[in-house]
């Protein structure tokens, strides 16, 4: 039974990975490398909800950024001018972008392939302008400083919120993966295909991609909100940044879109790799470089992400293994013999 | 009251492909609509289906007004098509390409039991059903179009418009198209044809409607058609 061995086999990789992120933080050597832990699993979520929208339907948005830094200002503010509970902000800036982006994707969506990555990339910049202009209400380029929830020793802060960002990413996969196996989830990546023929075949293909663009929407801004609790300072230039949607996409082609976890693969090997640039060769752009080299090689060589890759690896072996030339001849041999007797 | 259009018009620029055309296709019958290249076939069934919005004129089906209705819309009151240019779901298996076509949604499996039997019986009435777990892209142009019509099929259309389906298919499968239109019209499906091949045409309509420039210029049984002078005018330029 190929299926079941499948299914041991994914149950198995899904449990190490689980063990691997649980285990991390009594591992870390120091805050710094948990810190850089939970980076990495913010990363992941947001590589994840990025995936709701270009894992099935196809659409490759920039603009991601942006909605994770309205979920991080929209938290922060509720917090700062409102007087809310941090998590009753959180919740509420999750609903509020989700909200949002209901307009945002009305317009967005409405274009195809390149136009619908520029349009995304408008909305990064628009709100990057916005944020900063606007220094009455969001403090601009000074910052915006948000209480932290917790009283808690640094590393005991990172340690606390690396578990939140674990549970957020275990509620995106397992929420990506419930539409995934769904006939909804069947006829969005229809959408992915070809979109005309998916209308063709009676699938409401705008309503599709909304729905799926408020959920990644969603996910995006809990994740945004989340970090800006962590983290405690925010500023438009880097919350509304057109790098954030760039690491998103390089994150999830790099372990494939079509995976319930290469985003997550993605996140853990770019996320690793951006901060080790940046320790290495600190304030000088070469991190940048390493970026785009990454994306390139990924694009050239594995299209389809690091994941299927070592898929199709295993699925080679496994052929030669199982029905090598010598097998067929020698069996031929047996048949030839029989015949001649 | 079947599928009927009335004084439809579309101009692409200067150039107009659609000329105020009245048809009204039979229902329950095998319908084929035939013209020469550039007659405006293919922009009619692309306007009927509401891929493109004509700029005037009427679509009306079953008695109801479809015309610029979003495609999904009218796919949903019972209009299936295919392509000209066969389209499939090129990454997804030719089990997933019948499947996408449940004409339901929802967050419920999209393999269940039920779902995958239907899906498998079309494939396998279609003759593809060894190719269930193939992606499409991996298919032969053929399979591809058995795979398309397979995944129309699923979607329970009443009536069918097929977009050439004898168009690079080879003499053999050709018979097998043919017999399988005959067979799913005789289970009560109403096809609506534009086909080149006028041997399949004359050999499987009940009724045919000749288009030049954009507008019906003929039609009535294969018998009628084939003397017809305005049609031998229109296909030799006479």
């Amino acid at each position: 039974m190929p299926n079941a061995s499948k299914k041991i086999a994914m149950g198995t990789a899904i449990a190490l990975l689980a063990a691997a992120i649980l285990v991390f933080p009594s591992v870390a050597p120091n805050p710094y490398i948990l810190s850089s832990g939970v980076l990495v699993l913010n990363y992941a979520v947001l590589a994840t909800s990025w995936n709701f929208v270009g894992g099935f339907t196809g659409y490759i948005s920039l603009g991601h950024g942006a909605l994770a830094g309205l979920g991080g200002y929209a938290t922060a503010l509720l917090v700062v001018k409102a007087g809310l509970p941090s998590f009753a902000a959180l919740a509420a800036a999750a609903l509020l972008v989700a909200a949002l982006a209901v307009p945002l994707g009305m317009a967005a969506l409405r274009v195809r392939g390149a136009s619908f990555v520029i349009v995304s990339i408008a909305l990064v910049l628009i709100l990057l302008l916005v944020f900063q202009s606007w220094a009455s209400f969001t403090g601009g380029s000074r910052g915006l400083v948000v209480p932290r929830p917790f009283d808690l020793s640094r590393p005991e802060h990172h340690r606390v919120f690396y578990y939140l960002f674990a549970g957020l990413l275990a509620i995106a996969v397992l929420a990506w993966w419930l539409i995934d196996r769904s006939r909804f989830g069947l006829r969005l990546k229809s959408i992915r295909e070809d979109e005309d023929k998916a209308e063709a075949l009676g699938t409401p293909t705008f309503a599709y991609k909304l729905i799926v663009f408020v959920v990644s929407a969603g996910f995006t801004a809990l994740a945004g909100g989340l970090y800006a609790l962590w983290f405690g300072d925010l500023d438009p230039v880097f919350q509304f940044s057109i790098l954030t949607g760039s690491y998103l996409v390089l994150m999830a082609l790099l372990g494939g879109v079509r995976n319930l976890f290469g985003p997550v693969a993605g996140a853990i090997l770019v996320g690793t790799a951006l901060e080790y640039f940046k320790v290495e060769y600190g304030d000088t752009p070469l991190h940048l470089v390493a970026t785009g080299v990454l994306l390139g090689l990924v694009v050239l060589f594995m299209p389809d992400g690091v994941l299927p890759a070592i898929g199709d690896l295993f699925k080679r072996f496994g052929r030669t293994r199982s029905s090598s030339i010598r097998e067929v001849t020698a069996a031929e041999l047996a048949e030839q013999r029989k015949a001649a007797v | 009251m079947s599928l009927a259009t009335h004084e439809l018009r579309k101009a692409f620029g200067g150039v107009t492909a659609l000329d105020g055309a009245t048809v009204e296709f039979h229902e329950g019958k095998v319908n084929a609509l035939i013209g020469p290249n550039g007659s405006g076939k293919t922009t009619y069934f692309n306007c009927v289906t509401g891929m493109i919005k004509p700029d005037s004129g009427r679509v009306t089906y079953q008695g109801r007004d479809l015309t610029g209705k979003a495609p999904h819309r009218i796919a949903r009151a019972g209009l299936g098509r295919t392509f000209q240019l066969c389209r499939t779901f090129p990454r997804m298996t030719a089990l997933e390409n019948v499947l996408a076509a449940v004409p339901r949604g929802g967050l419920r499996s999209a393999g269940s039991r039920a779902d995958i039997e239907k899906a498998m019986s079309w494939l396998t009435r279609l003759g593809i059903e060894h190719l269930a777990g193939s992606e499409a892209r991996d298919m032969s142009w053929g399979q591809q179009k058995l795979l398309e019509l397979a995944g129309v099929l699923m979607a329970e259309p009443e009536t069918v418009l097929l977009d050439e389906p004898a168009g690079g298919v080879n003499p053999a499968l050709l018979d097998r198209i043919g017999t399988l239109i005959r067979q799913l019209n005789a289970e009560g499906r109403t096809f609506v044809i534009v086909e080149h091949n006028m041997d399949l045409v004359m050999s499987i309509s009940d009724h045919i409607v000749v288009f030049d420039r954009g507008r019906p210029i003929a039609e009535g049984p294969p018998s009628v058609i084939r003397s017809d002078e305005r049609v031998l005018g229109a296909y030799l330029g006479v």
